[in-house]
């Protein structure tokens, strides 16, 4: 289960998050709250799917979209969302997820939610392997 | 010139951002040897008639000979640049009496370049 650190009044609180299964097909929707000062603009929200390492972010699944940011006379606070499909290119497992606003060189980042995406195994199709008569008697 | 009731001060920021609450005093002395009732009045001057006027929730006050006497109020930033007219009356046989005016100019913030101060994930689920 991941978890992630906040700050409180007794210093740094570690607060357990959930983990969502998702498996190829699905969509992830990531919702975002972010802070803006200033003229409106349009941005790219941008959210990924990957491990978080020493070496940064190893993105494996990532989505972006538009989103209009209105005009904000003084620091407010919105909301918005994008999805990730959960494709095959993703194999089984747990992984992290973080998001961002900016293109190439953003204006934001999000702390990582560490191993709060884990992924299950696809299903194979239906498949038999043997049979065996386990026992024979009159009726 | 006032007779009895004498604007000394508006006391409001130089500047305040569109929507946002902007809150005035205005300091109305008596000049009288002895007590008073003095009203305020106000009224916003931005190129919309009429005037709107100013919020001054308690706008009576029976004022001793020689104070000055601060009257609290608001109102709601306009888009644009705004002249506020402070008026003061005083109350003799029964009726009001208009006394004095001032003026002070609150102008509009501008609005800074566009910029981010944090982003956070707060919720993820399976469609």
């Amino acid at each position: 289960m991941g978890a992630v650190y906040l700050p409180s009044q007794y210093g740094l609180l570690l607060v357990p998050l959930s983990n969502v299964q998702v498996k190829a097909g699905d969509k992830l929707r990531i919702t975002c709250r972010y802070s803006h000062l200033g003229k409106a603009e349009t941005q790219t929200l941008y959210a990924a799917i990957g491990n978080s390492g020493w070496a940064g972010f190893d993105e494996v699944l990532h989505a972006s979209k538009n989103i209009s940011v209105p005009e904000d006379s003084a620091w407010d606070y919105h909301e918005e969302y994008v999805d990730i499909s959960i494709t095959t290119a993703i194999s089984a497992g747990f992984y992290d997820l973080y998001a961002k606003i900016g293109g190439a060189i953003p204006k934001v980042i999000s702390p990582t939610l560490h191993d709060v995406v884990e992924v299950l195994a696809e299903i194979p199709d239906s498949e038999f392997g043997e049979i065996t008569i386990n026992s024979y008697a009159k009726v | 010139m006032a007779q009895y009731a004498e604007i000394v001060e508006i006391v409001a920021p130089a500047e305040a951002a569109v929507g946002s609450r902007v809150d005035i005093t205005v300091k109305i002395k008596n000049k009288y040897a002895s007590a008073i009732g003095i009203m305020v009045g106000g009224a916003l001057e931005y190129g919309v008639t009429p005037w709107p006027g100013i919020n001054f929730p308690d706008d009576t006050e029976n004022v001793a000979g020689g104070v000055t006497h601060s009257f609290n109020g608001w109102f709601t930033m306009p888009n644009k640049r705004v002249t506020i007219h402070a008026y003061s009356y005083y109350y003799a046989g029964g009726s009001w009496y208009f006394d004095d005016e001032m003026t002070k100019i609150v102008s509009l913030v501008a609005v800074p370049a566009s910029q981010f101060g944090s982003i956070e994930i707060v919720s993820y689920a399976r469609r």
